[in-house]
């Protein structure tokens, strides 16, 4: 079943095409990531299957309903950026609230098992610690028992031990079946977390594929070398497996899938080359030349 | 109607918490009334009245003008800054109910500081009507806010500005609608302003229930463009931000 549609979705902000002609669908128990740099058109795409954002055009579909609809929105929980806690409520108080929303919702105690707040119940919200804050925000996502979960930028801020935690509940999550919809630019964590990334830029999606696929398809190895010889640039660019290279003065940067071969022939042929490196692959190295080479010149 | 239900239940908790609310609405209103009372003097004849009684619906009305266009709108411009409302808008309440729930809300603030001022002039001057006129004034008080609401809405996009906006509103509707000095006493310029305020067209029914007189369309009337307005207004500039990319 689908759980969200784009079909051929534009979004216009005066003359800015924040979102270009994207066309995906979600499937349910899918754990997916948009990334992407900022100002890709990542949080512009999940404000639009929230119903946050009509599309310019095309058409977008949360459970094949509108997504501004709130009666779509009862199986849905979601976690925005810079999204505060309102003011004079206390976290079992603002708990309560959302949970009055849903319903299904879980249970309170539940809730605040999920993000760790039971010493803080009667706290007030907006007087939580940072970490704290993000932990009420996901046991609010979570209120009303979600099959979805929509995080825009989840881990942005957060320590690293905070993060583990919160990877650890969201696993517990994408594990029970349920689809996780995220948008990062960290690498890390689309991989640990999803079993398919949309790779986004300017405003369109540039791959989409499992993490393993990205890292092999787009990743492969970057093997450094200095070399005084002219046209060797221009010679390896129809070499199999080269991917792009990059000079500048003397360095050069090849970018390739299969390292052993390009180093081998490199020296059978006999060529000047000097203080080699190879170095890179994983999805970081795919992600920086995915998104560069889109970039308009 | 569950998450209309919820979110009132949070509302009202949080304005009985809000301490600017209690300053703002309910104790200048009655601080003034005490004070100019005892100064001008509650037996004083007015407008076919007794100045204490006309003075209560006064103060009742600038009262209810601050819940609505300051406090309301302060609180608006709040919960709007910090993405809540953003984050409501991806949970089943949906924007009606959310816009209920302020506007009942709102409507149990008013009848709040009516009643309460009504009660001090009652008790401290001893303003007494018939049961039907109290039942008659404040229930105009308490729907005739209406379009002070709606300003409220229309403050509460101001962002940053709303606190400062809504505060300098209040205080000149109140002042140049005659909710503070009785037009009566002023030049005719300041009448002549006085009789195009909301404010005044607000609480000229109520001072003229005081009277015996019934309420005139020409003042419902004007309230109503007000409201249209207002609404228009708020209604048009939403727009114009849903257009522009959120942060």
């Amino acid at each position: 079943m689908a759980v969200i549609e784009f079909d051929q979705v534009f979004k216009v902000f005066g003359t800015k095409e924040a979102v270009q002609d994207v066309t995906f669908r979600l499937e349910a128990g899918q754990a997916v990531a948009l990334l992407g740099p900022n100002g890709a058109g990542k949080t512009t795409s999940i404000q639009m299957m929230l119903g946050l954002l009509k599309p310019t055009r095309g058409r977008v579909e949360l459970f094949s309903h509108d997504p501004a609809d709130p009666a779509s929105h009862d199986r849905i929980g979601v976690v925005l950026q810079n999204v505060s806690v309102p003011e004079r409520l206390k976290v079992k108080e603002c708990l309560n609230l959302f949970r009055g929303f849903y319903a299904r919702p879980k249970s309170l105690d539940e809730l605040l098992d999920l993000g760790g707040l039971a010493e803080d119940a009667d706290a007030m919200a907006h007087a939580l610690s940072g970490g704290k804050t993000r932990r009420l925000q996901f046991a609010l996502a979570m209120a009303g028992n979600p099959d979805v979960l929509f995080m825009d930028e989840p881990t942005v801020g957060m320590d690293v031990t905070s993060k583990r935690h919160f990877w650890d509940a969201l696993r517990g999550f994408v594990s029970a079946g349920k689809t996780l919809v995220l948008t990062t630019h960290d690498l890390q964590e689309a991989d640990l977390m999803t079993d398919r990334i949309l790779v986004m830029n300017h405003g369109r999606i540039i791959a989409d594929a499992p993490p393993e696929e990205i890292k092999m398809q787009f990743g492969g190895r970057q093997v450094k070398f200095s070399s005084g010889e002219t046209g060797l640039a221009e010679n390896m660019k129809g070499w199999p497996g080269v991917l792009d290279i990059q000079v500048a003065g003397r360095q050069l940067a090849v970018l390739t899938q299969d390292s052993d071969a390009l180093l081998k022939r490199l020296f059978l042929d006999g060529h000047d080359i000097r203080d080699v490196e190879v170095g890179g692959g994983g999805l970081e190295e795919a992600f920086v030349r995915l998104t560069r080479e889109d970039t308009p010149v | 109607m569950r998450a209309l239900w919820s979110q009132w239940k949070a509302d009202l908790l949080r304005t009985v918490r809000d301490r600017r609310f209690f300053v703002f609405t309910l104790i200048m209103p009655i601080g003034f009334y005490l004070i100019f009372i005892h100064e001008q003097r509650g037996a004083l004849h007015i407008a076919g009245t007794f100045w204490s009684a006309y003075f209560m619906v006064s103060m009742a009305s600038f009262g209810v003008v601050g819940a609505s266009v300051n406090t309301l709108g302060v609180r608006l411009a709040t919960e709007r800054k910090s993405g809540w409302v953003r984050w409501l808008r991806t949970t089943p309440l949906s924007s009606a109910g959310y816009a209920l729930s302020k506007i009942f809300t709102q409507l149990v603030l008013s009848l709040l500081i009516v009643v309460v001022v009504f009660l001090v002039a009652g008790l401290d001057q001893h303003v007494s009507l018939s049961a039907a006129k109290w039942i008659e004034i404040v229930l105009w008080i308490w729907i005739g806010s209406v379009p002070f609401a709606a300003l409220g809405v229309l403050i509460g996009l101001a962002g940053n500005a709303a606190q400062v906006l809504g505060t300098l509103v209040y205080l000149a509707l109140s002042m140049l609608g005659g909710l503070w000095t009785p037009i009566q006493v002023l030049p005719k310029t300041m009448q002549d302003i006085a009789r195009v305020m909301p404010t005044y067209r607000y609480a000229h029914p109520a001072w003229g229930l005081l009277a015996n007189r019934s309420i005139q369309w020409s003042d419902v009337l004007i309230l109503l463009a007000y409201t249209v307005v207002f609404v228009a207004l708020a209604a048009f500039i939403q727009r114009r931000m849903e257009a522009k990319p959120e942060a």
